[in-house]
């Protein structure tokens, strides 16, 4: 049996998880989770497909109820972004990547108020921080897929949450974005936010990740990446959730 | 008579006509930009779904009060609102997606109405609500019609960028607010509204021409959304212009003559509009064959 | 026995008692015998005004099925195979003639009628019909017209020349009405020949003093208000016999929706003739009505009952009814015109 390492307990702790299920009626899809996410980590969360991830961060948000146990967000609710998985958007909806990544202010904007200069300004700075700054005025349907999660990146800049968390936000994206926006997100762990990420390239979770949940319907291993990412683990994991590869 | 009078003559010399235009008019600067909304939500079908929904409503007021105007409002409203409601209920409940229960609803919904005004009135009372007598716009008609569509455009504009959050990313507005559902419900409540007020004058089968059809049009002239509802509104109101004209000068009934122009204005915007329409489509896919045939050969 | 003696004697009485009453009941019946107990006379009017005529005339002798009945439209209406099995069961059927039942030709043909035909029309002094369109208004002779007196006129609508049918509307000819029903069911129906007349004679009288009442009526009332628009030029007799003039404008009634042409025709003519009221039909949409009224400021008159009658528990249920609902209408609005 491979061991769990323990995770250490500090009193700075960003989220902390407590016995957590979550699921539906007829699938659990998180079981008996405990740990905490520690202020200012850069986490990586893997695990086979069906393994409970989407779930995790999703229950995190609010937007599934704990079948048992607890999860306490040390932050207000303003100070937490969540970047879902990209099929949810509509693509071809006539907007302007500007007005789409200035969505991203809504939390000082809010529905009604108009966009003083600075606002404007933090807009042009979040465009450019992801490389698109020739392309506030194009379309939305026109940009790449590439160019598509640059903007979504920019909108959670501008959100300028502590906690950030983002669910495959690699998935359908070339090398070159893959590496400026994890750039970025080194940038943002450096600045003292809590970014957790949930990923399937363990390579880059190597390369760049020091912490490290592995996830496979349950807790498996939720330490530094290298205690954390065994062969022996990774296959527990695997073994785990039946799943097919990692 | 020279031809810039016989653009105006008619609405000069009958108060009947300006009445029409007047009504009309207004109902097209509310369903307009509503219209472009249903179509960004891929809602387009939901419109003529919803105005047969009214229906029994419309057909219950009727029953109880006659042709009395608060009557039949009060009912088309009440009965658009709980098919609604009902629709969204089962949705949300059971596995069966919104769309699949919100036409078993409306259609249930619509076979009831017309058998409630079978039962009373004639056919011809039946065939008045269905297509409404925009020529015949009393004054509570029109007073109904302008503050329906008055309200509407400000509500509109109130919640426009909730609203447009809401059809573009609902996760993201889920994240940021709990409005989405509110704002939701409140563009149905305009819809209804809208609806309700133009059965008055064009009818329960034509309202949702002077709904959809120009919104469809309008996204082959302009990009931006509030640029489509504005364009929107103004192609509805000259839709209903022509289209009295028409009915005018040619002699043919009022309300499918203006949803007649309406279509018209749709194809010229399909065939001519330059953004996406099949002329641009042909040239830039001839331009596209040039560019590639002058690419010379390699060895 | 005495005893025996008393008991025989009651018997015989008694026998005696039970005789006569016998034979005085069967003298009572005297009178009936010889005669077969009466059925009412079947017959078939072909719509609700006949129907309502034939019923005063007949009284009890006649069992009357009407075609089309009440609120109907004659010039639309459709027979069906219970109208035929009605027609083949009557033994008399009175129609209106004049080109009126056009489908009853027809209907005759496929039922099998054999009975006998009545023309309630017959010897009314028949009018032609104008255009459609209010003209400045003709007056007609009573005597029917040479066609080639108005030949240069061009119009839409009904040939010039055609026969007006709705003779009914005067009551003048409703006189000749009732006197050609008598004297067809006494045609048929002989032995009741007497009853039938002094039916149609009381019938008669009843009309002339409604017929001299609404002359009164519209007698005091200024020649030049005396006219009015309807959606149907079917009061033409009742103009003529009255002194009014109706204008028909065509484009009001029984249509899904009308053109904004129509409607301004309509309030065109109203203005330029100068009307004291508006009348629809039954069945029109009232609120383009009332945006006639509002828009000319002409009094919106109500309904007039042309070619039907309305319910029968309401006043234009029966002919005479009828009339005097429509003289009435229009005298109120001709009175109200004036002020």
């Amino acid at each position: 049996m491979a061991a769990v390492a323990e995770p250490t307990h500090e009193p700075a702790a960003a989220i902390e998880l407590d016995q957590l299920s979550l699921g539906w009626r007829d699938k659990v899809a998180v079981r008996d989770l405990s740990g905490c996410f520690r202020r200012g980590s850069l986490t990586a969360v893997v695990g086979p497909n069906g393994a409970g991830k989407s779930t995790l961060l999703r229950g995190i948000m609010g937007w599934v109820t704990p079948l048992a146990g607890r999860i306490r967000v040390n932050a207000s609710a303003d100070s937490l972004a969540f970047m879902p998985q990209q099929g949810d958007f509509d693509r071809s909806f006539p907007i302007a990547a500007r007005d789409f990544v200035a969505m991203g202010a809504w939390r000082r904007v809010g529905p009604w108020r108009g966009f003083c200069r600075s606002e404007r300004q933090r807009v042009e700075d979040a465009l450019h921080a992801v490389g698109l700054g020739d392309f506030g005025r194009r379309p939305l349907a026109t940009l790449s897929g590439g160019q598509l999660q640059r903007a979504l990146f920019a909108r959670l800049m501008l959100h300028d949450a502590d906690i950030v968390m983002l669910d495959e936000p690699f998935s359908a994206v070339d090398r070159a974005t893959t590496e400026d926006l994890m750039t970025l997100l080194m940038q943002w762990h450096e600045r003292g936010k809590t970014v957790i990420v949930v990923l399937h390239d363990l390579e880059l979770v190597r390369r760049h990740f020091p912490q490290t949940l592995l996830l496979a319907g349950q807790g498996v291993a939720w330490c530094d990446t290298e205690a954390a990412l065994t062969p022996e683990n990774l296959h527990l994991a695997r073994h785990l959730c039946a799943g097919d590869y990692l | 008579m020279n031809g810039i009078e016989l653009l105006y003559m008619p609405f000069a010399e009958f108060g009947f006509m300006r009445r029409a235009l007047a009504g009309s008019v207004a109902l097209a600067l509310a369903a307009g930009p509503l219209g472009v909304f249903l179509i960004l939500r891929r809602m387009s079908l939901m419109g003529d779904a919803m105005a047969h929904a009214i229906l029994p409503g419309v057909a219950v007021g009727f029953l109880t009060a006659g042709l009395s105007l608060t009557a039949m409002t009060i009912g088309g409203m009440l009965t658009g609102l709980l098919v609604a409601m009902l629709a969204a209920g089962v949705a949300r409940l059971t596995p069966q997606r919104e769309d699949a229960s919100f036409a078993a609803f409306y259609l249930v919904s619509l076979g009831v109405g017309v058998l409630l005004i079978s039962l009373r009135g004639s056919n011809m009372d039946l065939i008045h609500v269905l297509f409404g007598s925009v020529l015949g716009l009393d004054d509570g008609a029109l007073i109904l019609v302008s503050v329906t569509a008055s309200v509407s455009l400000l509500v509109l504009a109130v919640i426009f960028r909730p609203l447009v959050m809401e059809c573009l990313d609902p996760l993201f507005l889920r994240s940021e607010s709990r409005m989405g559902p509110v704002v939701h419900a409140l563009f149905l409540l305009l819809l209804v509204m809208t609806l309700v007020a133009g059965f008055q004058v064009l009818g329960t089968l034509m309202v949702v021409g002077i709904m959809m059809l120009p919104a469809a049009a309008a996204r082959f002239w302009v990009v931006s959304v509030a640029g489509q509802m504005a364009l929107a509104a103004w192609l509805g109101a000259i839709a209903s212009y022509a289209g009295l004209l028409f009915s005018y000068y040619a002699n043919v009934p009022a309300s499918p003559a203006i949803i007649l122009c309406a279509g018209i204005v749709y194809f010229v915007s399909v065939t001519t509009g330059p953004q996406g329409g099949l002329w641009q489509v042909a040239r830039q896919a001839r331009a596209r064959r040039l560019r590639l045939s002058r690419i010379p050969e390699r060895d | 026995m005495p005893f025996d003696d008393l008991m025989l004697r009651h018997r015989a009485r008694r026998r005696q008692v039970l005789l006569a009453l016998a034979g005085g009941s069967a003298l009572t019946a005297a009178p009936v015998w010889g005669r077969t107990p009466e059925a009412p006379l079947p017959v078939v009017a072909t719509f609700s005004i006949l129907g309502d005529m034939l019923r005063e005339v007949g009284g009890e002798r006649v069992a009357v099925t009407t075609i089309v009945g009440v609120n109907g439209d004659v010039h639309r209406f459709e027979p069906s195979p219970r109208d035929a099995k009605a027609l083949l069961e009557a033994r008399v059927l009175v129609l209106n003639g004049l080109d009126f039942e056009t489908w009853l030709p027809r209907l005759v043909q496929a039922s099998g009628f054999a009975g006998q035909q009545v023309l309630a029309s017959d010897g009314v002094p028949v009018r032609r019909l104008n255009a459609e369109e209010g003209h400045d208004g003709h007056e007609h002779d009573a005597a029917p017209n040479d066609d080639d007196a108005h030949g240069d006129h061009a119009h839409d609508g009904h040939a010039h020349g055609e026969a007006d049918p709705h003779a009914w509307q005067s009551l003048e000819n409703g006189m000749i009405y009732a006197r050609n029903i008598a004297r067809g069911l006494a045609q048929a129906d002989p032995r009741n020949a007497a009853y039938y007349a002094s039916r149609a004679e009381s019938y008669i009288s009843r009309m002339r003093a409604l017929d001299n009442e609404i002359r009164t009526g519209f007698a005091a009332i200024p020649k030049e208000r005396r006219r009015v628009i309807t959606a149907h030029d079917s009061f033409g007799y009742f103009g003529d016999a009255y002194g009014i003039e109706f204008i028909p404008v065509a484009g009001l009634s029984n249509q899904a929706e009308p053109s904004a042409a129509d409607l301004a025709r309509i309030v065109r003519i109203t203005r330029e003739s100068r009307v004291s009221g508006i009348f629809i039909e039954n069945m029109t949409n009232p609120a383009l009505a009332q945006q006639i009224a509002r828009e000319t400021g002409v009094l919106m008159g109500g309904t007039l009952y042309a070619d039907a009658l309305g319910p029968a528990d309401e006043p234009a249920g029966t002919y005479l009814g009828m009339v005097s609902w429509n003289a009435g209408r229009l005298l109120y609005v001709l009175r109200q015109a004036g002020n």
